[in-house]
Formats: C-alpha cells, structure tokens, sequence
C-alpha cells in the first residue's frame, strides 16, 4: 500500500560549510612533504580530486545520505583504513521490495548508468537512487561553485 | 479530509466492512483533474451496468461510447428492475452529489439530493458526466469486492480507457495522506495498488530532479530526461576533475601575491589567528611574512567597520559574479571563518 509523503528533502548546506570543510583538507593535503614537487602533477590531482569529493561528502551530508557513505567509505579503503558509521534506524529493505517491482527495461538501462555515476548506487532502487542523484546534484555543484571561487582567487587571469 | 469522513459516515450502517474501505480509499483530488479526465463514453450509464452480464454490458459500454451522453440507451436500462441494487444505487448517488458538491463541477449540482428510488437516480447521475467517475469507482470497487471474478474479463475490456487516467495519481503526492484510487477498470489487488504507488514516487522525484537539471522541463519522455539528468551529473564530475587540475597547477606558485588578498580585506574576523595560519599552511614559502605583515597590519589599523557576520555572508557569495578577484578568496575565509572558529583553530 503506499506510504504517507513526506516532502522529499533535499536541502544541503551552505557554501560556507563545503568552503570549510575543503580548505581544511587542502591545508591538511599541503602539509604533507611530497605535495609540493613539479614532477607527479598527476598524482597531485588525483589526490585534490579525492579531497574534494570527500570534503564535500563531509560537508553535504555527513553520513545522512547514501552517497556520502558510499564515497566516505571508498576513500577510506583506497587508504587501508576503516571507516565506522553509526547504526541507522532504519534498515534499508529494498531487496524485499524488489520482488514486485516492474522492470521498465529502457528506465533499467539509464538507471544502471546512473548508479556507475553516482556513489553507491549499487543497491539502490529507483526511486530512493533519483532522491540520491538530487541530493548529489546540488552538492556537486556547490562544491564546483566553490572550487570555482578558489581557483578564481588564487590565480587571477 | 471531510469526503472520506463523509463516506465512513454515510455508509455506516449495514454495509461490509470491505466497501467501506474500497470507498474511503477514494480520493479527489483537484476538480481540473477530474474534467480533464472525462472518458468520451458516458460514465454515468456504469452504475447501471453493474448488475447485467458481463457481454451485454460491455455492449452497452461500447455503444455508448460511440456516442455522447446516451440517454436514450440509459433511458431503456431504467426499465430494467434493479431489486437488489437499490442500496448501491443510493449510496452511489450520494456519493456523486458529495462529489460534486466538493467540485462544483456543473450547475444542477445544488438540485441533487438523495434518491428515493433507483431509476431516477440513474437519470440523474448520467446528467452529471464529470463526477460520476467517483460513483463509477466506487461501483466497481464494490462490484469487484463483491463477485471479483465476474469482472475480470469486463475489466480488461475498458482498461485502455483508463491509461490515460494514470496522470491524476500525481495529486495525491502533495497530500499529507495518500489516498490510492482504483482506476477505472483495473484490479484492485495489492500488487498493483503497490506498483502505482511506486511509479507516483519515481514520478514525483523525476519532476524534482526536471527542476534541478536546467533545461530539462522542455523534454519529454522519461528516458530522454534521464539521459539529460546522467549528462548533468557528468559534466559536473568533469568540471571538479578540471578545477581540481587547476588548483593542482596553482598552488606551488611561488610568485603568488598575498599582500593584495590582504590588502582588500574590509571584513572583521572573528578569528583573525586563522586567516593567517590557513593562509601560511596553504602557502608555506610565504609564511613568515605572511602573518607578521598580517599582524602587524591589524595592529595597526584596526578594521574600520565592524561588520555583522550573518549580513557579511550575503554579500560576499553576491560578490561572486563580478569577480571581485581578491575578495573571493579571502572571503571564502573569512566565511569559514565565522561559521566555525574554533573547531578549525583546534584542527589547524
């Protein structure tokens, strides 16, 4: 039977929060001693790249959202340490559902592009992995917005 | 919602406890719905249809929708007896004058009353095609509660008619109660009650969505939209690997300039140990001056204006568009810097 609808809430933080959280990790990054060397450009932006996102899992939704565990949790397996999250209420019982739910095969196709793209995606069922994209959307682009911002001041053109 | 306590309290008496839930779980939404939902055959006739053999019926059904409002068609079911019908045919027009009453669909609303006697009831509830809808469900909702197994094969004759319906279920999203309605000739088991509840959701979250990604209110088709919305997301991937290329190139610059940063700073810092130690660690060949000059500046002059904090945020993610080049970066700090001072002063 369907369930009462709440309105589905998507709000994320500010730009101060993802500022914060991502200059802290760029200072964080910069202290380290092979940082600063000309040659390896490419790991240094892998590594900035990494920071980033996960600076902005942590300033979106901490580990509210799926995402942002999903993300939190892959960094941390890149870098052999493990992550703990508190125990959610509620246990996600998508796979019980999944027994009566219509497979639309064009949607199911799009749907398994949108998992590779957006973190952990992988178990998600349709519905609960667009609320995921949204959510993921506007912090994509805050984060871009303030990377922007970033860039913009440090080297002037 | 006063239309289902309405139904709870009308139909109290006497009828199986089924019905009155197949009734309550009514909903009506907003009258344009319902208009806009008009089937061409006339809906009203249905209540009458019910209690015929399902072959007669269909025939009935489909010669009526050839033509519009068959009233000499329905004219000759009122002679027909429906002895046992009564009861549903009074609960069935009440449930049409609530209806309508709720929708102010038509003018000769306000004449109906309760029927004493079926026949006229009938007439009456042929007259007013946009309502009958409801009374139409609620028909097939008993009937199918009733002898669920007769109807199967009529149902699946009118389905097609009802696609078209799938578009109403979207109003009862923004209700604080959902309210499944049958649709008009489907079944009304748990399955598909359950799958219509989902696709309102997937649909309601691809309207969210439409609203976040520019340019994808235009589009329709689901699988267009989610191909615009997967794009997006790319795109935006692509442009953090880009900046992050950037910032990668930008920051062991050595010639970068920090005094203009510092110079165009006109904020009042909550924590002005902050900017300076973010800003030696971020540059590290610059620090020692960095902070000196700093301090030494702010000793010396101290900030002309003292600016609210809350009132410093507004303007500084305004500023954004024009470029203020040496602003941003700073008040990127300095809006860092209010929100939390000391958690980054520890961390720092």
């Amino acid at each position: 039977m369907a369930s009462a609808n709440k309105p589905i809430n998507t709000d994320v933080p500010e730009k101060d929060v993802f500022a914060l959280h991502f200059l802290q990790s760029l200072s964080n990054l910069r202290r380290q001693n092979t940082f600063n060397s000309p040659e390896k450009t490419n790991d240094r932006v892998k590594k900035i790249k990494k920071v980033a996102y996960v600076s902005m899992a942590r300033a979106a939704g901490g580990t509210n959202r799926l995402w942002s565990r999903a993300l939190l949790r892959r960094a941390a397996k890149e870098n052999n340490k493990v992550v703990r999250f508190p125990r959610r209420k509620k246990r996600v019982t998508c796979l019980r559902r999944r027994r009566s739910n219509r497979r639309d095969p064009v949607e199911e196709e799009e749907a398994e592009r949108l998992r590779n793209l957006v973190p952990g995606g992988g178990g998600m069922e349709i519905s609960k992995l667009m609320e995921e994209t949204a959510h993921y959307i506007k912090c994509l682009s805050m984060q871009v917005k303030v990377m922007q911002c970033l860039v913009d001041g440090l080297a002037p053109k | 919602m006063d239309l289902s306590g309405g139904f709870g309290a009308r139909s109290g008496g006497g009828v199986p406890f089924r019905e009155v839930t197949a009734l309550e779980s009514l909903h009506l939404g907003g009258g344009d719905e319902f208009r806009r939902m008009v089937p061409p055959e006339n809906a009203g006739g249905f209540t009458a249809l019910l209690e015929l053999p399902p072959t007669q019926a269909v025939e009935l059904l489909h010669s009526s929708s050839s033509s519009s409002p068959s009233q000499p068609t329905l004219h000759s079911l009122g002679t027909l007896a429906f002895p046992s019908n009564s009861v549903l045919m009074e609960r069935a027009a009440r449930f049409s004058v609530i209806a309508t009453e709720q929708h102010n669909q038509n003018g000769n609303v306000s004449g109906e009353t309760t029927t004493t006697s079926s026949v006229p009831s009938n007439e009456r509830i042929k007259t007013e095609p946009a309502e009958t809808e409801t009374c139409d469900q609620a028909a097939v909702e008993e009937q199918n509660n009733r002898c669920g197994g007769k109807r199967k094969d009529f149902d699946k004759k009118v389905k097609s008619s009802t696609k078209k319906k799938n578009k109403s279920s979207e109003e009862s999203e923004k209700l604080p109660y959902v309210h499944v309605r049958a649709r008009r000739g489907q079944a009304t088991d748990s399955h598909s009650l359950a799958e219509r509840a989902r696709r309102e959701k997937i649909n309601a979250r691809m309207k969210l969505l439409q609203e976040l990604v520019p340019g994808c209110d235009k589009i329709q088709g689901t699988a267009l939209v989610l191909d615009e919305i997967i794009n997006h997301v790319q795109s935006l991937q692509r442009q953090v690997e880009m900046l992050s290329m950037r910032l990668a190139s930008v920051n062991p610059r050595i010639d970068f300039n920090l005094d203009t940063i510092l110079a165009s700073e006109n904020g009042s810092l909550m924590d002005g140990n902050f900017n300076g130690t973010a800003m030696q660690l971020a540059w590290p060949h610059q620090v020692m001056e960095t902070e000196q000059s700093y301090h030494h500046r702010q000793l010396q002059q101290p900030p002309p204006q003292q600016w609210p904090f809350d009132g410093l945020n507004q303007p500084v993610w305004g500023r954004e568009e024009d470029q203020d080049l040496g602003n941003d970066h700073n008040s990127l700090m300095v809006g860092a810097a209010n929100l939390h001072p000391n958690q980054v002063k520890m961390e720092l």
